[in-house]
């Protein structure tokens, strides 16, 4: 049961993610790979300034405008470097393998005796676990808040509208490419904020923790959509939180059969993929259906 | 809203909510006489140095008379996927284990984070305990964990660079940033070969990839070089061989497989020594002795390795001492 909860915890977590990565991947229509570097760079600002004495919710603010400076370069390596996004988002990445060992000094930092935002007092009274459910729960709902908030107002339409048809925005006076930038900024600064509070959760910051990133935050995004299909932007951003608690889950399940764990990354591979598929499986059954419709109604 | 979206929020909460009424009662565990403890050992990734110490773990435990039905091992590998490290030691805690095993540092770390000193951590091979702050000081850990540091015998690898290359003055150093393991016994060779009146120059790479160029590099600057303990530089050993070998110039290395992929010699620890040690330390702990004054233990004394056919090719004579006495308790590479 306990083992639930915790996967629930986590879930709430790197929601975080999911929810950052949506702002490019879903509104923005592309991926932005990015996300490996700022991941990191978030975890290593935060834990870095925290081993220096800093208070913990400042160093993870810090680690949210650390990692808009990581979104800031890849925009403008794309819009006005004109380098295809899948490349800036590489470049950046890579870039910013030695920017975190510069941070960190080493390629390991840990944060055992030291205050993180997990220490505050309420968490401590709390049972096993209910202190991730609860600190995950409270910054994914002023994130996502937020966010619903910022979606609503003239720049969020604008940011909107950038994604769904950049030639239409253009032409109604939106400038596109402060938009895209705009977009990549707020999503690694997210990213970023994510890296911070896992990085508090696990206790330490790693130089390699960014590696396969980007697969959990579109696996939180990819199942929250198949789960739920159709929806409102609001639910969608919703519907990802949720996607990530469930595919902590399934992974929870996979681990509790006893698989072995060397096949883990092969199985959430295959949970991916088999959840990327699964929309047009319904949609060739649907099609079926219509052919039988229509030979029927013919007779 | 939507109603899927609605319900699946619904459950989540209620779930919570019982969870959280479940778990706020203190569970009383009842030991009934003929008790299993139940260790987790969790490693970070799959290698040939680390399976040899999970290996050593293992016998370590039996030595103590854990084996059998007389233990439940949990062994976990989390495949270098940091993410998994951490939903592998809440499992061991769920478990209730009684002890937990680290292999490697992150894994180290994750579980003393999770175990947050309630459920005693023992480290197996973990280079520099202090350094990353999993005990306070090796001799006084403090806390619940404590473990075996796999140092490197470092006084002893300069011996041999000085045995195998006497007139060398430029020692080039070359280690990958990313492993804190590597650059900690880089920059402590460093300090000592300077002390032994050695010119040293440090090299690093970010991975394999960098290799063949800082090796070239590094090649044309210096008489001999020393390769740390390190996994990223030992998975690259052949290109750093092939390049060194161009320009006549021996490479010492820090373990014995580094001798097989073309060092010339080295006094190795062995990884399975080292878990081995880290068993029988942990089959104490599980029969009550208290970790916070179980001081680390640091395993230093190895084996020589020496492989002849790189002497030979290097045009390097080899002192005779130096070959008996990897014939006689080491390995000699032919």
């Amino acid at each position: 049961m306990s083992m639930i909860v915790s996967s629930i915890g986590q879930g709430l977590l790197w929601a975080v993610l999911g929810v950052a990565l949506f702002l490019t991947f879903r509104i923005l229509n592309f991926p932005d790979m990015t996300v490996e570097g700022s991941f990191p760079l978030g975890a290593s600002t935060a834990v870095t300034m925290i081993t220096h004495g800093i208070n913990p919710f400042a160093a993870t603010l810090a680690a949210f405008f650390v990692g808009t400076i990581a979104g800031l370069i890849t925009g403008l390596l794309y819009t006005k470097g004109k380098i295809p996004i899948l490349l800036a988002g590489i470049l950046v990445m890579t870039a910013s393998l030695s920017i975190n060992l510069r941070i960190m000094g080493s390629a390991n930092i840990s944060l055992l005796d030291q205050k993180s935002i997990f220490s505050i007092k309420i968490l401590q009274h709390l049972p096993k676990y209910f202190d991730s459910v609860f600190l995950g729960f409270v910054i994914i709902v002023i994130i996502t808040a937020g966010l619903i908030f910022f979606l609503q107002t003239e720049l969020g339409q604008a940011f909107i509208a950038t994604g769904d048809n950049p030639n239409m925005a253009q032409s109604i006076g939106i400038q596109t490419d402060r938009m895209t930038i705009m977009g990549l900024m707020l999503s690694n600064g997210l990213i970023a904020l994510g890296g911070a509070v896992i990085a508090q959760n696990n206790g330490y910051a790693d130089i390699n923790m960014g590696i396969g990133i980007i697969v959990i935050a579109l696996a939180s995004i990819i199942i929250g959509e198949v789960v739920f299909g159709e929806l409102t932007l609001n639910e969608r951003l919703i519907a990802v939180i949720i996607g990530s608690i469930l595919y902590r889950l399934v992974l929870l399940v996979v681990l509790r059969l006893g698989f072995s764990t060397n096949d883990v990354n092969l199985i959430s591979a295959i949970v991916l993929a088999v959840a990327m598929i699964l929309p047009q499986l319904r949609h060739a059954l649907k099609l079926d259906k219509v052919i039988k419709k229509g030979v029927t109604t013919h007779e | 809203m939507n109603k899927r979206l609605l319900s699946t929020i619904a459950i989540i909460i209620a779930f919570l909510a019982v969870a959280f009424v479940i778990t706020s009662k203190p569970t009383q565990q009842s030991r009934t006489k003929t008790y299993v403890p139940t260790v987790g050992i969790l490693q970070l990734v799959t290698h040939p140095a680390l399976d040899e110490i999970h290996r050593g773990v293992v016998a370590g435990l039996k030595s103590q008379g854990y084996s059998g039905n007389k233990i439940k091992i949990d062994y976990q590998n989390a495949q270098a996927d940091q993410s998994n490290l951490k939903t592998m030691s809440q499992k061991f805690t769920n478990e209730n284990a009684d002890l937990a095993v680290g292999i490697a540092t992150p894994a180290a770390l994750s579980l003393a984070k999770t175990a947050d000193g309630s459920s005693p951590v023992i480290l197996a091979g973990i280079t520099d305990p202090a350094g990353s702050g999993l005990v306070k000081s090796t001799k006084r850990p403090g806390n619940n964990v404590t473990g075996t540091s796999g140092d490197s015998p470092l006084q002893q690898h300069l011996g041999v660079i000085k045995r195998v290359a006497p007139q060398a003055k430029k020692l080039g150093i070359i280690y990958t940033t990313s492993d804190h393991g590597g650059e900690y016994n880089a920059k402590n060779m460093e300090k000592i070969a300077k002390k032994a009146g050695y010119d040293v120059k440090l090299y690093t790479i970010s991975t394999t990839n960098d290799m063949q160029q800082v090796a070239e590099t590094m090649a044309n600057a210096v008489d001999v070089v020393y390769a740390p303990q390190d996994n990223g530089v030992a998975s690259a050993m052949k290109t750093l061989i092939n390049i060194t070998n161009k320009e006549k110039i021996p490479v010492i290395p820090a373990v014995n497989t580094m001798v097989k992929d073309g060092g010339i010699a080295t006094i190795s620890v062995s990884q399975y020594n080292i878990g081995y040690q880290a068993g029988v330390m942990a089959g104490r702990v599980l029969k009550g002795k208290d970790t916070a004054n179980y001081p680390v233990k640091t395993i230093t004394d190895g084996d020589m390795t020496v492989n002849l056919k790189q002497a030979k090719l290097l045009g390097i004579k080899l002192p005779t001492s130096m070959v008996t006495e990897a014939e006689n308790k080491g390995e000699v590479f032919k």
